[in-house]
C-alpha cells in the first residue's frame, strides 16, 4: 500500500501498483501499473481467505455493494413498484460460464432459441483474475423479469438483446435422447441457463442440464402465472392443469 | 425528375441578405470582424455534461463559450447576421449491442460511428442524408476512439457512437468571400469537439477505456493588425476561424494525457512560408502539434470532471434504487 486509492476512478487514472494489487474487472496494466479503465467507484477485494493472495483491486460498475437480489420466482406482482426505477442497464455480456436469465421466443423440434434478458453474477467471483469477466446490475434483476413475463412487453426489442440457442442435447443431463422440446419449454418462459459457447456471429449457445437451470417462470395456456411441482411439471393455480416443462429446482 | 407543381427555392443554399441601412457605415462590414480577446494560448471555455439521454447508455453535451463579439452583438445587434458561431454537439453511445444478422463473428467490438449536422447547424444549409465531408469527420472520429476503447473486453457486439452537431463553427468570417487557400477550418474545431464529447459519452456508458481522450486544436495564423496589413505569423490554441483573416495551418489531435499518446492527428494547410519568412523557429510541425497537445490538455480538465459527475451520479444512483 504505497498511497491512498482513490474513492471515485475515471478512466485512466492510476490506482496502484501491480506489486501490492492484482487487476480487477475495470481496470488495466500498463507498464506493471493499475490503471483505471472505466469511471466508479474502487473496491478492494480479498479474493481467498489466505494472507498470500494479493488484494484485487477493481472498478465497480453497480456502485457500493448491496444485499443479494430476492428470488425472481417469487416477485411476479412487483410490477407497479418498479415503473420509477432509473433506467436500466444492459451492460454486461454473457461470457462462458456465465447464468444468465432468457426469455424463449421460438420452440423448434431440435433447439429453442430464447433472447437474453440480464446476465447473472455468479462467475465473477470463481474467475477472479479475469478482468473480462465483468459484474452485472443485480438490483434490476426484478425489473426487467417482471416487465419481461409481462406478455405486453413482448415487444420487438428482440434484436437489441442478445440471442442464444439451446440446443436439443443441451436442455437436460439424463436421457437426452428422449427430448421433446414442445415438453421442455413454451414461448414466453423465463429460463435460467449457462452459456456453454459463445457461439456463431449471431448466437450464444445455452445449457440448461443441471438440477437449478431451467424455466423459472411460466405462464399456463389460460394465462396465469404457474409454480412448480416437480422436476418436469408445472401447475396453473386457477385452473389446476399441469405443464410439462424443463423446471429449474425454485431455491 | 423536377417538380414543376410547387415553385421550390433555388437548390443551392442561399444567404440572406444585407441591407445597407442595417449597417452602421459602408466602412463596418470591413472593420465588423470580430476580433480575438483571448491570449494565444487561452482557450475557450466549455461546457460538458454527461448522461442527459436516458434511453441511451451513454451521453455527453458539449458547448464551447461564445466568443465576446457574439455575446457583445447578442446583447447590442447591429444585423441580423450572427458575426460568429460556437460550438454545440450531442454525443450518443448506444451499446454494446448484439450484432445484426448479416454480420460475421468479430472477437472484438465493433464500432461504428455516425457525424451528423443538423439542417441547421451551420450557415449553409446540411441535407438531411450525411455529405462527404460528415462522413470524413465520422472516420477521423473512429480512428481517435479506436485506439482507446479496450475492444477485447465486448466479444461479438456493437457499439454505435452518433454525434449530432446543432451548431457548427465557421469556416471563415461570413464576410469574407470563398478564396484560394481557404479550407474547413471550422470542421477541425468540430472533430476536436466531437472526440472529446464521444470520450465523455464512453465514459458515461461504463465501456472500458485506456483513457480519456481530449481534443485539442491548435493553429498558425497571420493576423491583419489594425492599419489592414497582416502581421508575422503566430501560433495559436482554440482558434475560432471566424476571429482571423487567414490560417496558414491547422492541427486537431486526439491525446491520451495519462499515457501522453497520441491517437488520431489532423493536419492541414501550409506554413512552409510562414517558417521561411521569421527566423522564429517556433512555427513548425511540432510546435504546432504541441499546440494542440497543450490544447487537448486544457480540454482533459473538463472533461475529467464531467466524467467524475457521471460516476458520482451514477454510485449515488445505484445506492438511491437499493434502498427503495
Amino acid at each position: 500500500m504505497a498511497t491512498a486509492l482513490p474513492t471515485l476512478a475515471i478512466p485512466g487514472q492510476r490506482l496502484g501498483s501491480i506489486a501490492s494489487y492484482a487487476a480487477g474487472p475495470g481496470t488495466h496494466v500498463q507498464n506493471a501499473t493499475i490503471y483505471a479503465s472505466i469511471a466508479g467507484p474502487v473496491v478492494v477485494d480479498q479474493a481467498q481467505p489466505s494472507s498470500k493472495a494479493k488484494l484485487i483491486l477493481s472498478v465497480s460498475r453497480t456502485g457500493p455493494k448491496k444485499a443479494a437480489a430476492p428470488a425472481p420466482s417469487t416477485k411476479a406482482s412487483a410490477k407497479p413498484a418498479t415503473t420509477g426505477k432509473p433506467k436500466l442497464r444492459y451492460n454486461t455480456l454473457p461470457a462462458v460460464d456465465s447464468v444468465v436469465l432468457a426469455r424463449v421466443t421460438r420452440v423448434q423440434k431440435r433447439q429453442a432459441t430464447v433472447s437474453i434478458l440480464v446476465v447473472l453474477d455468479e462467475s465473477a467471483s470463481s474467475q477472479p483474475l479475469n478482468p473480462a469477466q465483468t459484474t452485472s446490475d443485480n438490483d434490476n434483476i426484478e425489473a426487467i423479469l417482471s416487465s419481461a413475463a409481462n406478455p405486453e412487453n413482448h415487444s420487438n426489442s428482440d434484436e437489441l438483446r442478445f440471442q442464444a440457442l439451446i440446443r436439443k442435447e443441451d436442455v437436460r443431463a439424463v436421457e437426452k435422447d428422449r427430448v421433446v422440446m414442445d415438453e421442455m419449454f413454451r414461448v414466453g418462459d423465463i429460463v435460467r441457463g449457462t452459456v456453454i459457447s459463445l457461439g456463431d456471429q449471431s448466437f450464444y449457445y445455452l445449457t440448461t442440464a443441471r438440477n437449478d437451470l431451467g424455466v423459472v417462470m411460466a405462464r399456463s395456456e389460460s394465462g396465469n402465472m404457474m409454480f412448480p411441482v416437480s422436476w418436469k411439471e408445472m401447475r396453473d393455480p386457477v385452473t389446476g392443469v399441469a405443464e410439462l416443462r424443463k423446471v429449474a429446482r425454485p431455491f | 425528375m423536377t417538380d414543376r407543381r410547387r415553385i421550390n427555392g433555388p437548390p443551392s443554399g442561399t444567404r440572406p441578405a444585407v441591407f445597407a441601412s442595417s449597417l452602421k457605415s459602408a466602412s463596418s462590414i470591413s472593420t465588423g470582424r470580430p476580433r480575438r480577446q483571448r491570449q494565444p494560448d487561452e482557450l475557450r471555455k466549455i461546457f460538458l455534461k454527461t448522461g442527459l439521454i436516458p434511453s441511451a447508455s451513454g451521453s455527453a453535451y458539449l458547448e464551447f463559450e461564445p466568443s465576446a463579439s457574439l455575446a457583445a452583438a447578442r446583447s447590442n445587434p447591429q444585423s441580423l447576421i450572427p458575426p460568429s458561431s460556437a460550438l454545440k454537439l450531442a454525443c450518443t453511445v448506444h451499446g454494446p449491442k448484439p450484432l445484426p444478422r448479416s454480420a460475421s463473428f468479430s472477437p472484438n467490438v465493433v464500432l461504428t460511428t455516425h457525424v451528423k449536422y443538423a439542417p441547421f447547424a451551420a450557415r449553409q444549409r446540411k441535407g438531411h442524408i450525411r455529405d462527404a465531408s460528415e462522413r470524413d469527420l465520422g472516420v477521423h472520429l473512429e480512428t481517435a476512439l479506436r485506439g482507446v476503447i479496450v475492444a477485447e473486453r465486448w466479444p461479438k457486439s456493437g457499439l454505435d457512437i452518433t454525434i449530432t452537431i446543432l451548431e457548427a463553427e465557421d469556416d471563415r468570417w461570413w464576410g469574407d468571400a470563398p478564396d484560394s487557400h481557404d479550407a474547413p477550418w471550422g470542421m477541425m474545431n468540430v472533430l476536436a469537439g466531437c472526440i472529446t464529447a464521444a470520450s465523455a459519452a464512453i465514459a458515461d456508458a461504463r465501456i472500458d477505456c485506456l483513457d480519456l481522450v481530449a481534443g485539442g486544436v491548435a493553429a498558425i495564423v497571420s493576423d491583419e493588425s489594425a492599419e489592414g496589413e497582416t502581421s508575422t505569423p503566430k501560433l495559436m490554441l482554440d482558434t475560432d476561424p471566424a476571429e482571423h483573416k487567414s490560417i496558414l495551418s491547422a492541427c486537431v489531435v486526439a491525446y491520451m494525457p495519462s499515457r501522453d499518446e497520441i491517437t488520431e492527428l489532423w493536419l492541414k494547410g501550409d506554413h512552409s512560408k510562414a517558417s521561411l519568412g521569421t527566423t522564429d523557429q517556433s512555427l513548425n510541425h511540432e510546435s504546432l502539434i504541441d499546440g494542440a497537445v497543450n490544447a487537448a490538455r486544457g480540454a482533459h480538465t473538463v472533461l475529467a470532471e464531467a466524467v467524475k459527475e457521471s460516476a458520482e451520479r451514477f454510485a449515488g444512483l445505484s445506492t438511491g434504487a437499493n434502498t427503495v
